[in-house]
């Protein structure tokens, strides 16, 4: 009798709602205390603060709203998720149609450029500004990258901050700014370091690369890992080498001299946003021509059918380690502006948390799709920064990985295949869904 | 004749662990020969499609294949995309198409793979890369048109009816210029009049192409309809060979096909 009363949908609704509104409660409630351990509990219910400033009410009050809020949307999404979603197709289904046309689309993009160039004059809160180089520029270049690794070859790389890692320690080494001394003792301007990094970062994803892309699925995870691992351990472990955990601070900004032009990169982040804006956009093309081309129609044939696309004869292994390479670049260029714009380069920047931060930009944006990885990095980065820049009440800067996570995982529940799904990931994701195509091997690791 | 092989499989053999499934197999293939193998389930037929193709590497005998260029190669010990660069073709028992992917683009791989434009190319779209991707979309199109696809170029792959899946894949092996095309169970799943429409495109593949075509297949109809020469398989050996007149009347074919019973069959693959 009980179990039947609560198999029913809009009572298992509900308590979930109940559940997912009260952990919602406590995360952003109070902290306890070691003479009070409870107090953290019961003070999330209790207390007269606001959990996400709407009301200034008690938060039992709010509790309540917010459990018949989600409950209502809830009920609504399934009875009529289906005709919304009609609905609003066919909303969007002429605009769409408009946006296709070969002039319109080009004329968005370079609007959205304009938008990009014209925005530190809009935004002059020197936080955001900072924010939008340090976090939102270069992770939209991180996602990039991963994003022809995980969502063009399909390839899980839970280790790619090591590229990042690697791009700026080049920098600091061509630079002169490790204790271990620069190449042929020049120390070069930061420009230079450029293309040195991006070459050694690819070397290192053709050297890692070789070796463990024989490898699938999980296997491939938790090398990438070590990898990951390991690159910060050496950078905090050779102290005559790499300066150990305290890493260096005497890389020099970037700086142009030519006859009478001279421009010195400084302190502000204005120049250096529109330096890496520069790289993104030429990325962005770079990267949407491969995903069109023969490389990328291979990574897409490997993905699906490996042994199919090997009997057509691609070479697997060449195009995986291709992935790889052309991925870390992006990395690697993100490292040289890091270290360029911040001068300092420690062990601390490049942890495993950055590599799963990465990843979720990827799978929130949308895994193979250009537009989808870039909106979900300026989307995610923008939420963590708003976050640390105005904490809602109760927040610990250690709940920001609850925040992210919740987002994800409603993400994935409403829109699976990410953001702006890319078309070829969702007709595979609804496939898989449907018992059919060999989308599941990137999970499993199975081969028939 | 013998002198125009294009396969020359002798005394192969291969195991996994204990359970052979190949004993000794020895048979050859001439230019522009339809052949067929024949042999109940578990008879090792797809294991010896995977040995010429490079997927499963016999632990004994020798495979030569004899390319455009008239030299001959040895297949044990080549990656399978090696294989398809020397001009061995082949399309699955399941059909395996790239699902996410449209009829012209599945295609299109086919065409494009052996082509030497790269990464950098792509990234730039210079002229090397354009010329290859219009020769490439060129052929496709006409690939489409052979098999009969045409109208179908923009249909995703798994929305494809089970006959035009095959269709599909012996475009896709065709795209990539073979010498022999191998054909694992093109008839299965599909209905009387695709098998006959099958059937004339497989006759029609080494007509106008050129193409040597090894088959295997349960119709029976459509094995004597089709195949000049046949090769029976049984628990993983050859039992007999011959014309399909010669095979229908050999004893040890029709004591493999009707006297085993189905116990014996089972659990090799």
């Amino acid at each position: 009798m009980m179990m039947r009363f609560l198999r029913m949908p809009h009572v298992g609704r509900f308590f979930s709602s109940v559940a997912v509104v009260a952990i919602i409660a406590v995360v952003t409630g109070p902290p306890g205390s070691t003479a009070t351990p409870t107090a953290g509990f019961t003070g999330s219910f209790t207390e007269k603060t606001s959990f996400f400033g709407l009301f200034a009410t008690a938060r039992y009050l709010e509790f309540f709203v917010f459990v018949l809020l989600l409950f209502g949307a809830w009920t609504l999404w399934v009875s009529r998720g289906e005709q919304l979603k009609a609905v609003t197709s066919k909303a969007l289904g002429a605009p769409r149609a408009v946006a296709q046309h070969k002039p319109v689309k080009w004329g968005l993009r370079l609007l959205l450029v304009v938008v990009a160039i014209v925005l530190p004059h809009i935004v002059t809160d020197p936080f955001w500004q900072a924010a939008m180089v340090e976090q939102l520029a270069i992770f939209v270049l991180l996602a990039l990258g991963l994003n022809v690794v995980v969502g063009f070859a399909g390839l899980l790389d839970l280790g790619f901050v090591a590229f990042y890692a690697i791009g700026a320690y080049v920098t600091a080494w061509v630079t002169g700014a490790l204790p271990t001394p620069a190449p042929f003792g020049i120390h070069l301007n930061t420009f230079y370091a450029i293309p040195i990094a991006i070459v050694i970062v690819m070397i290192a994803g053709v050297l890692l690369g070789t070796p463990t892309l024989r490898l699938r699925g999980d296997y491939l995870a938790i090398v990438t890992l070590g990898f990951g691992e390991i690159i910060t351990i050496f950078a905090n472990n050779l102290y005559g080498i790499t300066g150990g955990s305290e890493g260096t601070n005497a890389i020099p900004h970037f700086s142009f001299h030519a006859g009478f032009l001279k421009y010195v990169w400084g302190l502000g982040p204005v120049p250096y946003y529109y330096l890496t804006l520069l790289f993104v956009v030429i990325f962005i093309l770079a990267f949407s021509l491969l995903e069109h081309s023969r490389v990328g129609r291979a990574w897409t044939a490997i993905r699906e059918d490996e042994v199919a696309a090997e009997s057509i004869g691609i070479n697997p292994l060449k195009y995986k380690v291709m992935a790889f390479a052309i991925g870390a670049a992006s990395a690697g260029f993100a490292g040289v502006i890091t270290a360029g714009q911040t001068v300092f380069v420690s062990p601390a920047t490049f942890t495993l948390p950055v590599s799963i931060n990465i990843l979720v930009l990827v799978i929130f944006g949308g895994m193979g799709s250009i537009a989808g990885v870039v909106l979900g990095a300026l989307v995610i980065q923008t939420f963590s920064m708003y976050l640390i820049h105005t904490p809602p009440a109760g927040y610990q800067p250690s709940d920001l990985y609850i925040y992210v996570g919740a987002l994800l995982v409603i993400m994935m529940i409403f829109r699976p295949a990410g953001l702006v799904p890319s078309r070829r990931r969702k007709r595979e994701i609804g496939m898989a869904e449907a018992g059919e195509g060999h989308m599941d091997e990137l999970l499993t690791g199975d081969t028939p | 004749m013998s002198d125009d092989r294009i396969f020359d499989v002798q005394n192969v053999t291969l195991r996994f662990g204990g359970v052979v499934s190949l004993n000794d197999v020895s048979l050859h293939q001439d230019r522009g020969e339809i052949l067929a193998v024949i042999g109940p389930n578990g008879a090792g037929k797809t294991s010896l499609f995977n040995s010429l193709t490079g997927v499963y590497q016999p632990q004994e005998g020798v495979i030569t294949f004899v390319g455009r260029d008239g030299k001959p190669i040895s297949i044990i010990g080549k990656k399978p995309h090696k294989v398809s660069g020397a001009g061995v073709a082949r399309t699955f028992q399941a059909s395996r198409m790239f699902s996410a992917l449209t009829t012209f683009e599945n295609v299109k791989i086919g065409a494009e793979s052996h082509r030497g434009f790269g990464a950098v190319g792509a990234m730039v779209k210079g002229p090397v890369t354009r010329r290859g991707e219009r020769a490439s979309d060129a052929k496709t199109v006409e690939l489409l048109d052979f098999v009969g696809l045409r109208a179908k170029a923009n249909t995703l792959s798994a929305s494809l009816s089970y006959g035009d899946r095959r269709r599909l894949e012996i475009a896709r092996g065709l795209a990539t210029n073979p010498q022999v095309l191998l054909l694992d169970e093109p008839a299965a799943g599909t209905n009387p009049s695709e098998k006959l429409g099958l059937a004339n495109l497989i006759r029609k593949v080494r007509d106008d192409m050129g193409v040597s075509i090894l088959l295997i297949e349960h119709d029976m109809k459509l094995v004597m309809s089709l195949a000049e020469r046949l090769y029976v398989l049984n628990f993983g050996s050859v039992i007999a060979q011959g014309t399909p007149a010669e095979v229908r009347s050999n004893p040890d074919v029709i004591e493999a096909y009707l006297g085993s019973s189905a116990e014996e069959m089972e659990g090799q693959t």
